[in-house]
């Protein structure tokens, strides 16, 4: 036991060394996460505001002049030219100047003048869907809103009262996020997918570059079992990934103001088997990927693109296709994604999440296992 | 330049991809697995949310209500909870998303013409549920309340703006229609970069590059030769891009062929270069990894693929102008969508030759020193 100590943490030593002796990759280690939260958390936002807008104002009356009011004091659109002719429009579409045209048609100020129905087309441009729908519910209920004016006035003038007409008044309250943050939203999330991308690949690649430059044969004719190899091979990966995680969850609080409002004990305890799980799924890559170009692909597509979007940071699991939430279980970033979210925004603690520890403990030991297996089946070939 | 030198070349890369069989097979594999993640996630449109209603009020009018929410489409109604106090446990495990609210009294008050308050508790911990729940619960409400009035028999005709919304190009706002388009480059870089990114460094770990300096051969014949294996690959796996994902979520394609091809050939070979070169200062793999990482990660985040660029903060829009990939998708979705010709693209393909041009020229001059050395 103590000699097989020894062993491990000789090549723990050497893996150290040969991070040290190469700065800039224990740099990028370190400064790539903390750069690709800041991006994320600033540039990630389904938020739509400020959508270009161009207007054409056929009419030219007090009353266009008022109705295009609307839209110049909103911050959900910005008007960005005038134009005269329907050319102009298509040019600034083409040219994603504008996404969104308001036209008024002539007459819109007589029509309303006298008591009737102006005239309005609203363009979208539907080749930025996302932003096209959210527009579209902003020109809506700017509508809405002015119509409800435009027949408040007009009650006035005439001498009704609406206000006796009943009717159903949506309170909505927001639990958790109230402001609705993107941030508070997106950081506990992008510290689990950062974790994923980072560990998964470095230790599927450390493993099988062993066996590409030859040297994996030099460690089999050592004392050194399999098993002390993958595990020193494996400790500084988790030191490192602790350090990540460590450095996300503080940023996180000083720079966007995450609260973190649950059981610290067991956002730790989570990530320290969802770094095992995501080590384990590096060992497995490496024990199937015979260069490491395949290692790198492979891990590639299992780290990064199922983190990613299927592990509900940025995309609800409960609205994709049935097969794909199945193979969402799949991968270990959902669990901790839903630890990570309870624990920082609801609050909650062991209680709450210990069916996603569970599942991270069982992840992590089975994928370990089998890995190991695959790699002392190999040796032996 | 010799041909005979980079036709040997070109064959020894194939040689060696050939024996990684499982590398071929991943990378053909990689953008059709791309293409159902992206084209199934991405695209999603959210409906069913998971609901609780609370009814304290038990009358005609809430039952109208629940019908109203059940019928719309959006919203899942999946537990009855006796009171207020039992949804925070629901909402806590994740078991509902949205919680309607009906207190008592309320048709009473619609009687008597009264408002009536209805809650509507949304998740905040998702953003996008709270967004859409919240807003497909007022709407409901608000129909609700239309529809109200006209039973009451209320016809008022006060003046009002009649806004007729068109959307142009893209009618069903469907977002696969982007996303596809989109994808094709996307892939394109990511297996352009991932292999191209090892190609040279991992030669200089195993020796092999100081051999090759020492035969006659030249910087440019290196580099085509290196180059032109990847670049079949990447164009095989485009193909298979555009060509599932036209067919099988039915985008259509309403522009012009080759403004589509130029814009890839440029892309192209800004990302051939920008591997090389990450290839080429690199001292491990590792680092040729973890740059690649670093330049990707920015690039998918940035470049509009995903998040519409403009509602990314004005501080951050300026550098999403760098990314080259900004502007194939500009091409790529502005052709597809749009219909756009040469004439309405001209600015973007100016940009993209550009940085084809400046990337390549580093790439070139990188291995220029490296052979010198």
């Amino acid at each position: 036991m103590r000699a097989s100590l020894d062993r491990i943490a000789a090549i723990v030593i050497k893996e150290f060394r040969h991070l040290g002796r190469d700065p800039r990759a224990l740099l990028a280690v370190v400064i790539t996460p903390v750069i690709q939260l800041l991006l994320f958390a600033y540039a990630i936002s389904f938020d739509v505001d400020h959508v270009p807008t161009i207007v054409v104002d056929l009419d030219r009356t007090t009353q266009s002049r008022d109705y295009l009011r609307l839209y110049e004091g909103s911050t959900f659109f910005t008007v960005v030219s005038e134009a005269d002719t329907m050319d102009a429009v298509d040019q600034a579409f083409d040219l994603n100047q504008a996404h969104l045209a308001i036209v008024i048609e002539a007459g819109f100020g007589r029509q309303l003048a006298s008591g009737g129905t102006g005239q309005v087309a609203v363009l979208v441009d539907g080749s930025e869907p996302t932003s096209a729908r959210i527009s579209q519910a902003y020109t809506v209920a700017a509508n809405q809103l002015y119509n409800q004016q435009l027949t408040r006035q007009w009650a006035q003038a005439q001498g009704l009262d609406l206000s006796s007409l009943g009717g159903l008044e949506p309170r909505v309250r927001t639990w958790y996020n109230p402001e609705r943050r993107s941030s508070d939203f997106l950081i506990p999330g992008l510290m689990v997918v950062i974790i994923a991308i980072v560990t998964v690949q470095q230790t599927a690649v450390t493993l099988v570059r062993e066996r590409d430059l030859g040297t994996e044969e030099q460690l089999d004719v050592s004392p050194l079992r399999k098993v002390e190899l993958m595990v020193a091979k494996l400790l500084p990966w988790t030191a490192i990934a602790f350090l990540d995680v460590a450095v996300i969850i503080c940023l996180g609080q000083w720079l966007f103001d995450v609260p973190l409002r649950g059981d610290i004990g067991a956002l730790a305890v989570g990530s320290a088997l969802f770094v095992f799980a995501a080590l384990g799924l590096g060992l497995l890559v490496s024990a199937i990927a015979p260069t490491t170009d395949t290692a790198n692909i492979l891990a590639l597509l299992i780290a990064f693109l199922p983190s990613f979007l299927l592990s509900g940071l940025a995309f609800a699991l409960d609205q994709i296709p049935v097969v794909l939430q199945w193979l969402s279980y799949a991968f270990p970033a959902r669990y901790m994604v839903t630890i990570s979210r309870v624990v920082f925004l609801k609050g909650g603690g062991f209680a709450e999440v210990w069916p996603e520890l569970l599942a991270l403990a069982g992840y992590a030991t089975v994928m370990i296992l089998v890995s190991s297996a695959l790699h002392g089946r190999r040796a032996r070939r | 330049m010799s041909g005979k030198r980079i036709r040997l070349l070109i064959w020894k890369e194939f040689l060696q991809l050939r024996r990684d069989p499982m590398l071929i097979r991943l990378l053909m594999l990689m953008p059709v697995l791309q293409l159902i993640l992206f084209g199934y996630v991405v695209a999603v449109d959210i409906r069913n949310l998971s609901t609780a209603v609370v009814d304290l009020d038990h009358s005609a009018t809430s039952q109208k209500l629940e019908a109203a929410f059940t019928g719309s489409g959006y919203f899942r109604i999946v537990s009855h909870p006796a009171s207020e106090n039992e949804l925070r446990p629901l909402l806590d495990r994740g078991t509902v998303t949205v919680a309607i609210v009906i207190p008592e009294g309320t048709e009473d008050r619609l009687i008597t013409g009264q408002t009536a308050p209805v809650g509507i508790v949304v998740d905040g911990s998702d953003s996008q549920i709270s967004a859409v729940g919240s807003g497909y619960a007022s709407q409901i409400i608000a129909g609700f309340n239309a529809e109200l009035r006209d039973a009451a028999g209320v016809s008022l005709s006060p003046p009002g703006v009649d806004a007729r919304i068109r959307v142009m190009f893209n009618p069903t706002m469907d977002p696969v229609n982007t996303m596809i388009p989109g994808l094709i480059a996307v892939i394109m870089m990511i297996s352009l970069m991932a292999i191209l990114s090892q190609a040279v460094v991992k030669e200089r770990e195993s020796g092999t590059l100081e051999q090759m300096f020492v035969t006659p051969i030249k910087a440019e014949e290196y580099l085509i030769g290196k180059v032109t294996p990847y670049a079949v690959l990447a164009t095989a796996q485009m193909l298979v891009v555009a060509v599932v994902g036209m067919l099988w979520f039915r985008v259509p394609f309403s522009g012009n062929v080759w403004v589509v091809l130029t814009g890839l050939a440029l892309f192209m070979l800004t990302n051939i270069g920008m591997g090389l070169f990450v290839s080429l200062v690199s001292r491990t793999r590792q680092q040729a990894q973890q740059a690649m990482a670093f330049l990707m990660i920015p690039t998918m985040i940035l470049s509009g693929f995903i998040f519409p660029i403009e509602s990314m903060p004005d501080l951050i829009q300026p550098f999403t102008k760098l990314i080259p990939m900004t502007w194939a998708l500009i091409v790529l979705r502005n052709s597809f969508v749009k219909g756009s010709d040469f004439a309405a693209l001209t600015v973007p393909l100016v940009v993209l030759a550009g940085f084809a041009v400046v990337i390549f020229t580093a790439a070139v001059v990188a291995t220029r020193r490296r052979i010198s050395d």
